[in-house]
């Protein structure tokens, strides 16, 4: 039996699954409700394009670097 | 794909406000330079003064003091441990660990320890919000131990996130006071040290972007007394504008140091400053609010009601 791999994102310290195939940086932005002028996706270290698109068996890490307080 | 602007090679990394593609090795170069840039463009400092970073652990802070130390500067950190559960603890380790690998002197406050109580604690007997008196706190604590330890500049890593966020709420009620004192540079006076700002050009998504490609292990969990901050909604607003026409925020903060500020500096109000009697500590009352708060906190006295901010 074949595993199904998903798209993982790990944001604030939480590990989110995406069942989709294949997202665009973007998509997945917008699903966390999140905006390109302030976050940002890094796949092994290196930082991508919000059109870049990410697949499934990918990990990616999403940095939001608006702050408050 | 874009082309990094300096080699030619291909990158993801873009800067819409300044049109510009760079590879990582490229930005972080842009990255420093412009922070020293910064530096000279309001004279905030020179490689013969010693400064003191207030560094919380966080990407910004981290990055300052990283910046700072590459560029030759003589930058020592401070760390306050707020108490604030696992969020101090790891921010914590995480100060001394980046401490360890640049090699450099950091300084830690342990508020439990050297105030006698936490933030948590704090916020169970105070009217004010949490911001509020830890904000205070802050500001007590570095100005104490730039003076106890010799340094005569304070800096922080406030961004231009930061600076447009307050920019905006101080605009939208004209509070000429806190304006004529939104500079990055505010010269030492009164016993207070000199306080300076290198971020305050450079986007909170640089600063970001930055940590990553330097390796900056910092902590990614917000205070939680964060969530739902004045600030946090200003600069959601206001990245809506950004995202709309690139380069409005450091229009907006740009053109108020060029145009408003030498309007308006001179009306910083002239306050008269005395010795805490009891810390020594420059305050604009017998007692300073810092030895009012310790006082409240240990004796359960009835806070006055003229409490003022001591610190310009
Ligand atoms: S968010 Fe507020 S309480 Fe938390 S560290 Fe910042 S100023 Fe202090
Ligand atoms: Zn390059
Ligand atoms: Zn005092």
């Amino acid at each position: 039996m074949q595993v199904k791999e998903k798209i993982y994102v790990l944001y604030r310290g939480k590990k989110i699954e995406f069942e989709e195939e294949k997202m665009k940086v973007k998509e997945i932005l917008k699903k966390l409700n999140l905006s390109g002028e302030y976050a940002f996706a890094v796949r092994n270290g290196e930082i991508l394009d919000e059109n870049q698109t990410v697949k499934a068996g990918d990990e990616i890490k999403i940095v939001n670097a608006i702050s408050g307080g | 794909m874009k082309k990094c602007l300096k080699c030619g090679i291909r990158t993801n990394i873009y800067i819409p406000q300044h049109r510009l593609a760079l590879c990582p090795e490229h930005y972080i170069n842009w990255f420093e330079a412009r922070t020293q840039r910064t530096i000279e463009e309001f004279k905030m400092f020179q490689k013969t003064d010693r400064i003191l970073v207030a560094v919380s652990g966080g990407k910004d802070s981290l990055s300052l003091w990283n910046v700072l130390v590459k560029l030759g500067y003589e930058a020592d950190g401070l760390h306050i441990n707020l108490g604030i559960s696992e969020y101090s603890e790891i921010s914590e380790i995480k100060t001394r660990n980046f401490a360890q690998r640049i090699g450099r002197k950091l300084h830690i406050v342990d508020l439990g320890r050297d105030f006698g109580r936490t933030i948590p604690q704090i916020k169970e007997n105070e009217r004010r919000p949490p911001c509020s008196f830890c904000g205070t706190l802050k500001r007590y604590y570095m100005n104490l131990y730039a003076r106890e330890y010799g340094y005569n500049v304070l800096a922080t890593a406030h961004n231009l996130d930061d600076e447009v966020s307050v920019l905006m709420l101080n605009t939208l009620s004209w509070n000429i006071e806190y304006l004529s004192r939104q500079f990055p540079v505010l010269p030492e006076e009164n016993g207070f040290a000199r306080k300076v700002k290198p971020f305050c050009k450079m986007s909170e998504k640089e600063a970001a972007m930055y940590a990553v490609l330097a390796q900056i292990d910092y902590i990614e969990d917000e205070c939680p007394f964060a969530e739902g901050s004045t600030t946090l909604h200003y600069k959601k607003l206001i990245s809506q504008l950004e995202e709309k026409s690139p380069g409005t925020k450091l229009r907006f903060y740009s053109e108020f140091l060029s145009k408003m500020y030498p309007v308006i500096k001179d009306r910083r109000p002239k306050t008269s400053i005395n010795r805490c009697k009891s810390c020594g500590e420059p305050t604009q009352s017998e007692i300073c609010m810092i030895c009012r708060m310790r006082n409240n906190l240990l004796y359960g006295k009835l806070q006055t009601s003229t409490d003022k901010a001591d610190n310009p």
